[in-house]
């Protein structure tokens, strides 16, 4: 069979497959570069997937707290529940505390309302010695000690204490001395807070709240419906309930 | 020139792609509670999606910062910036109230008075690099990269004499 191609379809031709050849080597190449990367990747999904200990059973569960990850003050028969999601460490929080604080209190007394505050953490990465989660812990100890009231007094102490952004809050030492003030046993309290005996619990709270579609802080939720769009408005549904 | 554009276009890209997700990595459980925020995955996938982004940010910022597989890694750069900007677009149209979690955090804000603010910051600039990304795949061949080592350059053909 005779070759009827010009000499310059044959060179056409050469070029062509030379290249068809560069290309086949080079996509062999980034194959095998693409699994090395690949293996790297499920390597560290697996690492991720071990250190994430997100909803696996909380070592300790606190006594006194609700399904919902929740502390419930004030008396069962009250006309109304409100529902309040916060972190120790969110300065918005603290305003919300600062302007509603003593007023929720008076209602709960009265027996106006009952108030269910869901302690989360997410703010660590704002705080020099993860005030938010520390603080959340020792709450919650003191509520396992103490009860529902002395929980309170403390959760007002633990904001009136909050630690500006990017700076350290107080040390497990002075978190002790004010759940004593607030009325826990020393021996009992401090052993929770400095074994962080709640860490798994709270990690499984906050969970819990973006599992329920709650994004931020505060949120309050009054008789099951959002209270408010943003912190504004749910300080005036709040003040409107029990103004 | 265009391959000096082109290595502009890997070393800001990549240097983006491997803060936002090294500030992941440390706490997978906040990146998880990120993804669910935004209410477009089904439960199930959560927690996977929110463990492997991170890892896939990081690789892939590696791979543009070295020039490794330049073209694959900017298309997969621009595929997941415009699923982001699909996602803060989403979350804003529903009148969602979240931090975007681009670089760490997310999916629980300290509010603030106006939680939405971000958003189009948030859009302008994965568009930003969702553009500089889409550069690369046009051209994938660009200055001081490891593909000019490991990749053949492809012979042109010889378009036949008439």
């Amino acid at each position: 069979m005779t070759d009827k191609r010009t000499p310059a379809e044959r060179v056409a031709q050469l070029r062509l497959d030379e290249r068809n050849a560069a290309r086949r080597r080079n996509l062999l190449v980034v194959a095998a570069v693409v699994a090395v990367i690949a293996v790297l990747v499920a390597v560290g999904l697996v690492v991720q997937g071990k250190r994430d200990n997100t909803g696996a059973p909380a070592s300790m569960t606190p006594t006194g707290v609700t399904a919902d990850y929740g502390v419930v003050v004030g008396k069962k028969d009250a006309a109304h529940t409100v529902v309040i999601y916060e972190d120790f460490q969110c300065p918005i929080c603290n305003e919300f505390e600062k302007v509603t604080s003593a007023k929720v209190q008076a209602a709960i007394k009265a027996g106006d309302i009952t108030v269910e505050y869901r302690m989360v953490s997410f703010l660590d990465r704002v705080s020099k010695n993860a005030y938010s989660s520390r603080a959340a812990n020792a709450a919650l100890a003191v509520l396992h000690v103490a009860g529902p009231s002395a929980f309170q007094k403390f959760h007002t102490t633990l904001f009136e204490n909050q630690p500006e952004e990017g700076t350290a809050g107080p040390e497990n030492s002075t978190l002790i001395d004010d759940a004593v003030k607030a009325g826990a046993d020393r021996g009992k309290v401090s052993k929770l807070i400095n074994e962080g005996a709640y860490d798994d619990w709270v990690t499984n709270a906050t969970d819990a709240m973006s599992q329920h579609g709650v994004s931020g802080t505060p949120t309050a939720f009054i008789d099951g419906k959002v209270a408010g769009k943003n912190p504004a408005d749910t300080i005036e549904a709040l003040l409107k309930l029990i103004g | 020139m265009s391959s000096w554009i082109g290595l502009v276009a890997r070393l800001v890209v990549g240097t983006v792609w491997v803060v936002a997700g090294a500030l992941k990595l440390p706490d997978p459980a906040a990146t998880v509670r990120a993804v669910r925020a935004y209410q477009l995955l089904p439960e199930a996938i959560v927690p996977t999606v929110g463990h492997l982004l991170p890892l896939v940010e990081v690789a892939l910022g590696l791979c543009l910062l070295a020039g490794l597989l330049t073209r694959v890694a900017g298309t997969v750069s621009t595929l997941l910036l415009l699923a982001f900007v699909v996602g803060i677009a989403a979350a804003w149209a529903r009148g969602l109230q979240i931090e975007c979690g681009c670089f760490g955090g997310g999916g629980a804000a300290a509010l603030d008075a106006d939680p939405t603010a971000a958003y189009p910051w948030d859009i302008a600039r994965d568009l930003a690099l969702a553009a500089a990304s889409a550069w690369l795949v046009v051209r994938p061949r660009t200055r001081l990269a490891l593909d000019s080592l490991l990749l053949a350059p492809l012979p042109q053909p010889e378009r036949p004499a008439r």
